[in-house]
């Protein structure tokens, strides 16, 4: 909100002509404050998941020693036992019996690799190592923490991790939603500007925006919080200022005449007719939509490419992974072999998992009010066909249904 | 607009408590006590209704699109056993049958064949069950759970591209309508968080003697007692807590293990290393579907009261926000002058 003001005021400064040096400094000022304030967040969040990365693979990079030897041990003593069953049973003549003796005894064995390679070991080849996951791999799955994803396809092992996930969780997730708003609100006012520029070229402000835009200063006036990507804020107060709009009805009218005569301090809107503050323009819901799909088939197509899926597979990942569900059943890394592709497999997911829910949190930032605006008027008709039922049955005092609430 | 409606019902009792002043029929009262009630019941729990609906005939329709589909997997598992059964049969039935060092040394080498071999089936998605036998609709309704909550287990996943494209329509839909669960039953909740906080924080003020009589509170709701966040963070303490003991017995997880579900869980990360109904799997009888039940409704209480906790605690978040926020260009002013300060001093020079 203060950002918005600041700029408010340095757009109202520049139509008193500033000196170039006082103009340059206050861009740098303004230059100063966001880098600190909002790639300082990018930069906080980045430094967490490394930071996370580092502790977890220090936590669980242990190696179990023993366990080479245990799954030798294992087969010695399958082995052992199936000698038993081999050369001194009697079962040896028959050979169904033999052979659904021996099957048992495979079965055990099998269930014992399971719980071996659940435990986190790698039993294949001469794999002795027990975890090949490197710094990236840890680094993907702190991401997935804080993002609330979580993959699974690493899990913490050890008890001290598991502690250190929740609490990791604790205190990383409030700082990824405060990165999502701070970044959802530079990006949506970024987009709102090219937006508005590209739409100034075609004329589109016409009668019905403008109304739109004033109605929007109104809100914003009344609104004491700042308009961030916190749904439920955006939601209360508008619903707030507009019952008082409908409860008188001329209420409305009222402010909109004000402010059509009001040569008020908000920035343009009021005074020029060919300027508007871009902000004030309302994106539509559809080309929300287009940017998210778009950017889950790039995401689809870059993945079905660098790890070899198909575009269906490759595309509900994308979309499993950026709604946050993250099953994990397809996880990126899986397919590669060399260590040094997983490494840049993992460093790439992460780094479009990061984007992709920035621009998500643009996008919501952007279609708030259209679809705030559109549900208000689906509830209000459900509302009145409620209120409709009600009335008929009352029979007495009707100054209560003035109130639209009802 | 739901809270909307509350408050407007609110509001117009409000004003019929102040502008009518004569003596309203009690059977009036009742009356609207009612039709508060099922307007109430029809708005919050209609909600919540539809979120339960929603998630059955999700199970259901997933249940029968996965049933069918053939894991290859099983296959190439079967064929191992079968080739190492023959294996080792072909060894005992040849001259190693007499000397056991070569005998078992070959078998050993069989055994590590077969063990590489299902090493790498279980990585490619071998799990001992057939997908009848593992979409059950226990495990249905937990994964459409998993699915609009975001949550995001993993344990059983759609495997045919039929399943994959519906389980993304499936989100689509399911994200918003648990979305307007959540703020709802955020907003229901800290309300009657906050009814009981005020109750409490009257009945422990009643016992200062005169002090009650002094400070008269307000009759309104209106006037909004402040709920420490602390508060909030007790409960949400004391509802893992509960979820850890009841996973803890039912699943037989360690303690910790129980409350790094729990925790995970309900901040919708879902790791799924641990799933309650994993095991329950083995053992389908009535009682196990009660416990699963059980779970589903943890859960999702436990989502609303995250969102409770939201709601209440965000007026001190804004605030704290605010003011780091405005801490934070003080600094930079301060720096800022400095640095302008220093420059004009060595331009001095």
């Amino acid at each position: 909100m203060e950002r918005k003001r600041s700029s408010r005021r340095y757009g109202s400064g520049r139509y008193r002509r500033k000196s170039w040096g006082q103009k340059c400094k206050d861009y740098f000022r303004e230059f100063i404050a966001f880098m600190f304030s909002n790639v300082g967040i990018i930069g906080l969040v980045v430094g967490y998941t490394i930071a996370g990365a580092f502790v977890f693979s220090a936590i669980e990079g242990g190696d179990t020693p023993s366990a080479g030897a245990r799954v030798r041990q294992l087969r010695n003593d399958t082995a052992l036992r199936l000698w038993d069953l081999s050369c001194c049973g009697l079962n040896v003549f028959s050979e169904e019996t033999w052979r659904q003796s021996v099957s048992k005894e495979l079965e055990a064995y099998q269930q014992h690799i399971v719980s071996f390679i659940q435990d986190g070991y790698d039993i294949t080849g001469s794999g002795n190592r027990s975890r090949t996951l490197s710094f990236s791999g840890w680094f993907l799955y702190s991401l997935t923490v804080i993002t609330t994803i979580g993959y699974g396809n690493i899990a913490p092992q050890t008890e001290i991790g598991k502690v250190v996930t929740i609490i990791y969780a604790i205190i990383g997730m409030p700082l990824f939603l405060l990165y999502l708003s701070n970044i959802g609100d530079i990006l949506a006012k970024s987009f709102k500007w090219t937006y508005a520029k590209c739409c100034l070229c075609y004329g589109c402000c016409d009668g019905a925006s403008r109304r739109r835009a004033l109605r929007r200063h109104q809100l914003a006036l009344q609104q004491p919080a700042s308009v961030g990507a916190f749904i439920g804020d955006d939601w209360r107060v508008q619903y707030v200022v507009d019952t008082e709009d409908e409860a008188g009805g001329d209420v409305a009218v009222r402010i909109e005449r004000c402010a059509d005569g009001d040569q008020g301090d908000e920035s343009s809107s009021s005074g020029d007719d060919e300027r508007y503050d871009p902000q004030t323009v309302t994106v539509p819901v559809t080309l929300c939509l287009a940017i998210m799909v778009g950017y889950i088939c790039f995401g689809a197509v870059l993945f079905s490419e660098w790890e070899g899926w198909n575009f269906l597979d490759s595309s509900y990942f994308c979309f499993i992974s950026l709604s946050t569900i993250g099953f994990g059943d397809i996880v990126p890394g899986k397919r590669v072999i060399s260590s040094q592709e997983i490494q840049l497999s993992f460093i790439f997911c992460s780094v479009y998992l990061m984007l992709g829910m920035a621009l998500i949190a643009m996008c919501f930032n952007l279609m708030q009010e259209e679809v705030v605006h559109k549900t208000r008027t689906c509830m209000q008709a459900l509302r009145s066909m409620f209120s409709c039922k009600r009335r008929a049955q009352r029979n007495f005092q009707d100054e209560d249904f003035e109130l639209p609430a009802d | 607009m739901r809270s909307v409606g509350g408050s407007g019902v609110r509001s117009s009792v409000r004003s019929r408590g102040s502008s009518s002043t004569t003596a309203s029929d009690p059977r009036e009262r009742v009356k609207d006590c009612c039709r508060k009630l099922v307007a109430f019941m029809c708005t919050q729990v209609g909600v919540g209704g539809l979120v339960v609906g929603y998630a059955i005939v999700g199970a259901f329709g997933f249940m029968s699109v996965e049933k069918d589909w053939k894991n290859p997997q099983n296959e190439i598992v079967a064929s191992l056993h079968l080739n190492c059964t023959s294996d080792i049969w072909t060894l005992t039935t040849s001259e190693f049958a007499f000397n056991e060092t070569a005998w078992r040394s070959e078998v050993d080498r069989v055994l590590k064949v077969f063990q590489d071999g299902f090493a790498k089936a279980y990585k490619e998605g071998y799990n001992g069950r057939t997908s009848d036998e593992l979409w059950t609709f226990p495990a249905a309704l937990m994964f459409c759970l998993a699915v609009f909550t975001m949550i995001g287990y993993g344990n059983v996943v759609p495997k045919t591209p039929l399943g994959k494209g519906l389980t993304v329509l499936y989100a689509v839909f399911g994200i918003p309508l648990y979305v307007l669960y959540f703020m709802n039953m955020g907003k229901v909740l800290a309300s009657t968080f906050r009814w009981l906080y005020r109750r409490l924080y009257e009945c422990t003020e009643d016992g200062v003697g005169d002090r009650d009589s002094e400070s008269s509170l307000p009759p309104l709701p209106a006037t909004r007692i402040i709920v420490p966040s602390t508060a909030c963070l007790w409960v949400m303490g004391g509802y893992v807590l509960t979820g850890t003991i009841m996973f803890a017995e039912w699943e037989g997880w360690e303690y910790l293990d129980s409350t790094y579900f729990c925790v995970t869980s309900l901040c919708k990360i879902g790791i799924g290393d641990f799933v309650p109904g994993a095991n329950i799997l083995e053992a389908l009888n009535s009682g196990n579907q009660t416990k699963l039940v059980i779970n589903f409704v943890y859960l999702l209480l436990g989502m609303g009261l995250i969102a409770m906790c939201f709601n209440l605690m965000r007026e001190e978040i804004r605030v704290k926000v605010r003011e780091l926020k405005t801490e934070m260009r003080q600094w930079l002013e301060d720096i800022r002058v400095r640095i302008i300060s220093s420059y004009q001093r060595k331009r001095g020079y």
